[in-house]
């Protein structure tokens, strides 16, 4: 019996040459991208050493601090759920997300500007720590944002930007969650159908509808083939484009008008008509001047933000694709598989508040290390140019009208003149998507605003009364 | 002079315990207290008691076998110690449990070669044992594998003691039979094949192993059953025809598995890409590569890896049982995980050479089967851990946290100590011719 059992050793030897090589193999060569899994939670547990900095509103109101244990640093987030997709989490079994995760470096004081700072700290053997990040968010306006759309009850987000500047004053999105429960509600989060760790400001694409009309309007007017005071006819409440039908609101016929009135009422008959005769290249060109199919640069990690355009099954259309006739039409009145994210939305209006010029959005105000030096302060830059300081007059002056006379009635106020442009965006399977897109004082522009609301009601006007309460929260009325 | 060895060679794995112990301890003194050490002192205890036992009652038993298992155990309860001390108090009982019952079969149990007259009691034993833990067992985790038997009070596994008892059943029925195994009286396929009769016995094992996957779902113990007996098959009749058949007959349930039983083809497809689901089914393997990668060469020390959730909860689930060499490959790295390698094979070497030197087939057979099943049982949960093959839920000897598991092992390796101390005192008396009054004055007394 020595020989087999001499053989059977030989073979357990042999399973044994191979799991050590499998072994090395795992803890060698493979070591590298198994430290690089976005799933590998190690990194996130050393940096859980470090007394992370703190992420404060624009008035200095603690969104994130730290609380201390063995050592070891948890956060806590003092204001709950108030915005929780913005500044995303930190967690050992999770992971990174928002600024949490694009702001680490700093938050660390890994980044270059903040370990010289730290360096000394290091030698002397302090405990490092991380610079604190001063984000632009107005928490008063932030609260209103959110708190309309949770009264609302609906899913929905809201944007608003300093027309100047490009900072970003409130990023709301709804359903939110409590950042401080995120491990004991992680499954429930995770199955939730309506979402509520995405960031709907920023990830969310939707059908922009007649809110699109901004960019179809600003395409018009700088072609010179269009003024506001220009003449249409619209009996039937529909038009026929090569046997396609393109509908008015409840096939609604209005009458002879101009291309203004045709803004404030959102006549789809006429933007259909404007639209063909620009032209899909014209239309194309102003949708990319306006920053769509440009991935907009905000401090929040690239795959947090989604890129507005035209998307053919589930993603990004080349602009350049051919249209037929029917589907210029359509895009013309801001459907077409247009997918918009508020943020741009919001971007839209900032430019057209702001004479023309798109700014860089931006939420992080300036980066301070804890002797109160700031180490980095953030330059408002230009992004985009997309019209003339001309036209965005006109435009205003339409916007107004909107308001005033026309869809946005929802939205006006006896405190200060707004302006805006409201869109009902039919989507398959429930209630449409309610859009406000706008800014205020229209005389003089200082405050701009995106709001879309899912399965709205059927008159669309759920969003209107929220832009309105953002902008005078933003305002200080 | 063998004691002499061992004691040699206890040394070291003394002075590695105590130094593991102190930096485990320095390490995470902030979590852990110090009296939490005497589990350390214990166990450095539990192997002078061993030593001692081995020097009165088997003199001439195997020199290394204790100091393997010893280094290994200590590895052991070192990491559980680390991973929680409260389960180390839990393992150090079951230790002397362990150690008790070694001493017990050591003392009682000399003349083992009288288990050849019982072994169709074993055997029915070791049968039985399993049929109840298949009908009357739980799953206390919700893995979907009953394999727990609850009595008086206190759980245990009885599959780890079928092992044994199958084992012992294996080796007296196949050194009995193993010339009428080794006949041909009829061919299958053109290969040999003994009387169809002399088979059954062998077809109930194989039926065993499979009844045990299919009615308890559990992959690791049916898997390591039907390789100890495919190893003591082919040790017995010197046939690779007989383990050939029986690894086709393997491949062929365990296809059959594959299809129809959800556990099965759930741990195959998570073995061929653990990342599809990563938080959900194959967070586990996910995780222990983690681990295993994050040790690199040497290691992040002890004390130092990243095992435990802010909670205190294991990263891991089953990190003390199954999962605990990733725990050792990530802070003891490359070159400490591959020596509980080099250690295992070494245990195994221990074994056949145990097996070999042996001079009856019943001795021989015990003692090779013993090895195999260290030896698969180490590549099936090594190979698991670490992505090599499918998950099998099975223990690492010695290593593991768990009662069932080290008992029964250490009652292997009283099998294993006993096996030897008959060859080698026979060799020693046969070259000085002398009396061995120690050992004859126990024997007496026994």
């Amino acid at each position: 019996m020595n020989g087999p059992i001499r053989r059977l050793f030989y073979a357990t030897a042999a399973l044994f040459a191979a799991l050590l090589g499998m072994l090395a193999y795992q803890q060698v060569v493979n070591a590298g991208s198994l430290a690089d899994n976005p799933y590998n939670t190690r990194k996130v547990y050393a940096q859980m050493t470090i007394d992370r900095g703190l992420i404060l509103a624009s008035d200095r109101t603690e969104l994130a601090k730290n609380r201390e244990e063995n050592g070891l640093y948890y956060r806590v987030y003092p204001q709950g759920d108030i915005a929780s997709q913005l500044l995303g989490y930190n967690d050992v079994k999770y992971g990174q997300t928002g600024l949490e995760h694009s702001q680490n470096d700093y938050l660390t004081g890994t980044a270059d500007e903040v370990e010289l700072a730290s360096l000394f700290d290091t030698l002397s053997g302090k405990q490092q720590r991380g610079a604190n990040v001063k984000l632009t968010l107005d928490p008063k306006v932030q609260r209103t944002a959110l708190g309309d759309l949770e009264n609302l009850g609906k899913r929905g987000a809201v944007v608003a930007l300093d027309v100047h500047t490009g900072a970003v004053l409130a990023m709301a999105s709804t359903p939110t969650y409590d950042l401080n429960n995120l491990e004991a509600d992680w499954n429930q989060l995770n199955k939730d159908p309506n979402g509520p760790l995405v960031n709907r400001a920023t990830q969310g694409l939707y059908t922009p509808g007649s809110s699109f009309k901004l960019v179809t309007t600003a395409a018009a007017l700088e072609s010179g083939a269009f003024t506001p005071d220009s003449k249409f006819n619209d009996e039937k409440g529909t038009l026929d484009v090569n046997g396609n039908v393109i509908h008015n609101w409840r096939d609604q016929p209005f009458g002879e008008h101009t291309f203004s009135e045709a803004f404030a009422q959102s006549i789809n008959t006429t933007f259909a008509q404007v639209g063909l005769k620009l032209g899909q290249d014209k239309l194309v060109e102003y949708q990319q001047k306006f920053g769509l199919y440009d991935k907009p640069p905000l401090e929040l990690p690239p795959d947090e933000i989604a890129v507005s355009g035209r998307y053919e099954n589930g993603s990004l259309a080349s602009p350049g694709a051919s249209l037929d006739p029917v589907q210029v039409a359509w895009m013309a009145v801001g459907q077409e598989n247009l997918q918009v994210t508020p943020l741009q939305m919001a971007m839209i209006a900032q430019a057209i508040g702001n004479g023309g010029v798109m700014m860089k959005p931006y939420v992080v105000d300036s980066i301070i290390d804890r002797d109160s030096n700031v180490i980095k302060q953030a330059a408002p830059g230009e992004w985009k140019r997309p019209i003339r300081p001309d036209t965005a007059q006109t435009m205003t002056d339409m916007m107004v009208k909107v308001v005033n006379e026309g869809t946005g009635f929802g939205a006006r106020s006896n405190k200060v003149q707004i302006a805006g442009k409201t869109g009902t965006a039919e989507v398959g399977g429930h209630g449409p998507n309610a859009w406000f897109v706008g800014f205020a004082p229209a005389g003089d522009p200082k405050v701009a605003v995106a709001v879309v609301v899912e399965d709205a009601d059927e008159s669309g006007h759920d969003s209107s009364p929220i832009a309105r309460d953002v902008l005078l929260a933003a305002l200080g009325m | 002079m063998e004691r002499r060895r061992e004691l040699v060679s206890f040394l070291p794995v003394l002075l590695l315990t105590v130094v593991g112990f102190a930096s485990v301890y320095a390490a995470r003194s902030s979590q852990i207290g110090a009296g939490s050490m005497g589990y350390g002192l214990l166990f450095l205890g539990v192997f002078v008691a061993i030593h001692i036992i081995l020097r009165l009652a088997a003199p001439h038993a195997d020199p290394l076998l204790m100091p393997i298992t010893g280094l290994l155990a200590a590895i052991g309860i070192m990491m559980i110690y680390r991973i929680d001390p409260a389960l180390a108090a839990a393992q150090a009982t079951w230790l002397l449990v362990g150690v008790g019952l070694f001493g017990a079969i050591i003392f009682f149990l000399r003349d083992y070669r009288k288990l050849d007259d019982y072994i169709y009691v074993l055997g029915l034993a070791g049968v039985l044992l399993l049929a109840i833990t298949a009908v009357a067992g739980y799953d206390p985790n919700n893995s979907g594998v009953r394999l727990w038997l609850k009595i008086g009070g206190i759980s245990m596994q009885p599959g780890e003691f079928s092992k044994i008892l199958i084992t012992i059943f294996l080796a007296g029925y196949l050194h009995s039979k193993r010339e009428l195994l080794s006949t041909t009286s009829w061919r299958l396929a053109g290969l040999p094949m003994p009387p169809a009769k002399h088979l059954g016995p062998l077809l109930t094992v194989w039926g065993m192993s499979f009844g045990m996957l299919l009615l308890m779902n559990d992959l690791g113990p049916s898997l390591l059953l039907f390789g100890i007996f495919l190893a003591m098959v082919y040790v017995a009749t010197n046939r690779l025809s007989y383990p050939g058949i029986g690894l086709v007959l393997m491949a062929g349930a365990g296809l059959f598995a594959y299809f129809t039983k959800a556990v099965v083809h759930l741990r195959v497809d998570i073995w061929l890409n653990p990342w599809t689901d990563i938080q959900g089914k194959g967070y586990q393997l996910a995780q222990s590569l983690f681990a295993i990668g994050d040790g690199g060469l040497f290691g992040t020390g002890l004390g130092k890896g990243y095992l435990l959730l802010a909670s205190g909860r294991p990263l891991i689930p089953a990190l003390q049982t199954d999962f605990i060499f990733s725990a050792i490959a990530e802070e003891l790295g490359l070159v400490g995980a591959s020596a509980v390698i080099v250690l295992f094979l070494l245990l195994c070497y221990r074994g056949f050479k145990i097996a070999i030197l042996a001079e009856d087939g019943f001795s021989k057979l015990l003692a090779a089967g013993i090895a195999a099943g260290f030896g698969l049982q180490t590549f099936f949960i090594l190979g698991g851990v670490m992505k090599l093959i499918p998950l099998t839920g099975i223990t690492l000897p010695f290593v593991s946290y768990g009662g069932s598991s080290i008992v029964a092992n250490f009652a292997s390796l009283a099998m294993l100590i006993l096996i030897s101390n008959r060859t080698n005192s026979a060799r020693a008396g046969a070259g000085r011719g002398a009396a061995r009054p120690l050992a004859a004055r126990s024997e007496g007394a026994a």
